[in-house]
């Protein structure tokens, strides 16, 4: 380090920052240890008046979320790195049909092959489009693999005990929903709403790349998920879920209900049947529609698609999504159960 | 943001992520306890990226500055919550709403031999009170694990509560049995109920209705579990 900074100063004088405006990047380090200041001298100073009981509620569940999702997004990212850096892209040329209509069901029944929840299949559908697969069948896969893969089958399976075609009727009520989705934007999307993620091109050998992008992807999601763990967190001790009850006997209301509070508490989805089980007042199809919603849209993966993405992208892309959900859980609500 | 701070803010939240798991079981307060393996093994990989961050930089290999936005400040946040607030296992706070419990999801259950004090957890005893099993409960004497919750609605009656979880804290739901004859030890106070299992007049409970009652025989203020929750 010493020996680095000598060879700069000789080299030009007076330095190159004189008269400039320090870069922010400059600046960070030195943030950061303001940050692990706070973080010690809190320790010994507010530690002790941080005890009401509603924000460790909140703070437990806000760390249980991220604590939980942290194995998923990082699975998911080294998966999405693996991808940009050692799978050539004319792999994905060969593996999906030519003809992106066909391209869409295809990729989004490959989601059946990832067992993770939903934090991992964003960094992997954005390493899937940067690429150069379609991106409606990268968002076909988005939607499918976190419902529809064999272990949150099993759970659905699990916790609905004599009742095989709740994962039934699970896995087609999803799978349909990615498809369409898929289908829909690729008639109607345009390229300029998605933003496909720009990864930084490494230099060197290919394991360079890998870490490169891992590192940035990391970065990046695991900031977002911040921000979805905590509205989620907020949502589940503000809002009583007594009065969400009150309307499990009203048909079409009860299933709006079930939907939104998928969407609200954000639960992973190789748990969310669990907890689906547990609403014993609301109807079949009402509990259909929380985990066909729950792992396509909740607030973190608003938070996690909105950054990925962009904003122009989440913000159609999420209602036309939630809209769907609902309406094919309804449909597969009447016809299979 | 560059790529020092970068490499510290992963640092920092692998650490973090290691100290939950692996010296302790404050992880325990947030997930099941299958989740250690990946845990570690996620924390490992998170704080080896930062590590190698760190590495490059101190040789100086390469200097571009990549855009990260600085919404990666935030992955300091959970390590603030972890070592300011300490957040612990939910507890009362989160028992206490009157709403009709959960139903237990396992249904079938054996018959309990006599003459012993069985030792169940409050999701098996619910099941059994509600279900078709309530006769196995008859005459037998049963001790629970949990922690007091008053009710919110009568005075004089309390519950023994533990909260169960799927996968992590944020999917948990509140067990409650209400304990008969006995003072209520203060809120969020961990204990040990022995006792055995009140018929209801009505002849049966319909699952996933009001909680089943306990007539106590006696209770024992216990530490809080390693496994806090069911």
């Amino acid at each position: 380090m010493s020996e680095r900074v000598g060879v700069e100063v000789s080299e030009e004088v007076p330095p190159p920052e004189w008269g400039r405006r320090q870069p922010l990047g400059a600046v960070s380090p030195w943030i950061f240890v303001v940050v692990v200041g706070l973080l010690l001298l809190g320790r010994l100073v507010f530690a002790p008046y941080l005890t009401a009981p509603a924000l460790q509620a909140w703070a437990t569940i806000f760390v249980a979320i991220c604590v939980q999702a942290l194995p998923f997004l990082a699975f998911g990212v080294l998966l999405s790195a693996a991808i940009t850096a050692f799978v050539p892209a004319s792999f994905w040329t060969r593996a999906l049909p030519r003809r992106p209509f066909l391209a869409v069901p295809v990729a989004g029944a490959a989601g059946a092959v990832l067992p993770g929840c939903e934090c991992a299949s964003v960094p992997v559908a954005s390493g899937l489009m940067a690429r150069g697969v379609t991106p409606a069948a990268a968002l076909a896969f988005l939607l499918a693999s976190p419902a529809i893969n064999p272990v949150v089958i099993v759970a659905t399976v699990v916790a609905f005990p004599g009742e095989p075609m709740m994962a039934v009727a699970r896995f087609g009520a999803s799978l349909t929903v990615a498809v369409v989705a898929g289908w829909v934007w690729l008639r109607f999307g345009r390229a300029g709403w998605l933003r496909i993620p720009s990864r930084p091109v490494g230099h060197g050998p290919k394991w360079r790349s890998f870490v490169e992008a891992m590192r940035h992807d990391f970065l990046h999601a695991g900031g977002f998920l911040v921000v979805g763990g905590a509205t989620a967190a907020t949502m589940n001790v503000v809002v009583p879920r007594a009065w969400l009850e009150s309307v499990a006997g009203i048909p079409v209301v009860s299933v709006l209900v079930l939907a939104l509070l998928a969407v609200i508490l954000s639960i992973c989805s190789e748990a969310d049947a669990f907890v689906a089980a547990s609403l014993t007042a609301f109807s079949p199809t009402a509990k259909l529609a929380f985990l066909v919603v729950g792992p396509m849209v909740d607030l973190k993966l608003i938070a996690l698609q909105t950054g990925t993405f962009g904003r122009r992208f989440a913000a159609r892309f999420i209602p036309l999504t939630f809209v769907l959900a609902v309406a094919v859980s309804m449909a597969a609500g009447e016809v299979l159960l | 943001m560059n790529r020092l701070t970068q490499s510290m803010i992963l640092v920092l939240l692998g650490g973090a992520v290691l100290r939950i798991t692996t010296v302790s079981t404050t992880y325990l307060n947030y997930v099941k306890p299958g989740f250690r393996p990946f845990l570690i093994a996620a924390g490992v990989v998170v704080l080896a990226l930062g590590v190698i961050g760190l590495v490059q930089e101190w040789r100086g290999s390469d200097r571009d500055d990549s855009h990260t936005p600085g919404v990666a400040w935030l992955l300091t946040l959970p390590v603030f919550a972890i070592f300011l607030i300490a957040p612990p296992a939910l507890g009362a706070f989160s028992a206490k709403s009157e709403e009709a419990q959960a139903k237990p999801v396992a249904a079938a259950y054996d018959a309990l031999p006599a003459g012993t004090v069985h030792e169940m957890t409050i999701g098996e005893f619910v099941g059994r009170a509600w279900g078709e099993s309530a006769d196995s409960l008859v005459g037998q004497q049963v001790r629970l694990t949990g922690f007091a919750v008053p009710s919110e609605k009568k005075k004089d009656r309390w519950y023994l509560a533990r909260i169960q979880i799927a996968c992590c804290a944020a999917d948990g739901v509140a067990l409650k049995v209400a304990v008969l004859d006995a003072d209520m030890p203060p809120e969020n106070t961990w204990v040990e109920v022995v006792g055995t299992w009140r018929r209801p007049p009505s002849g049966r409970l319909e699952p996933g209705t009001v909680a089943p009652e306990l007539t106590a025989a006696s209770i024992t203020p216990i530490p809080q579990p390693v496994e806090p929750y069911e």
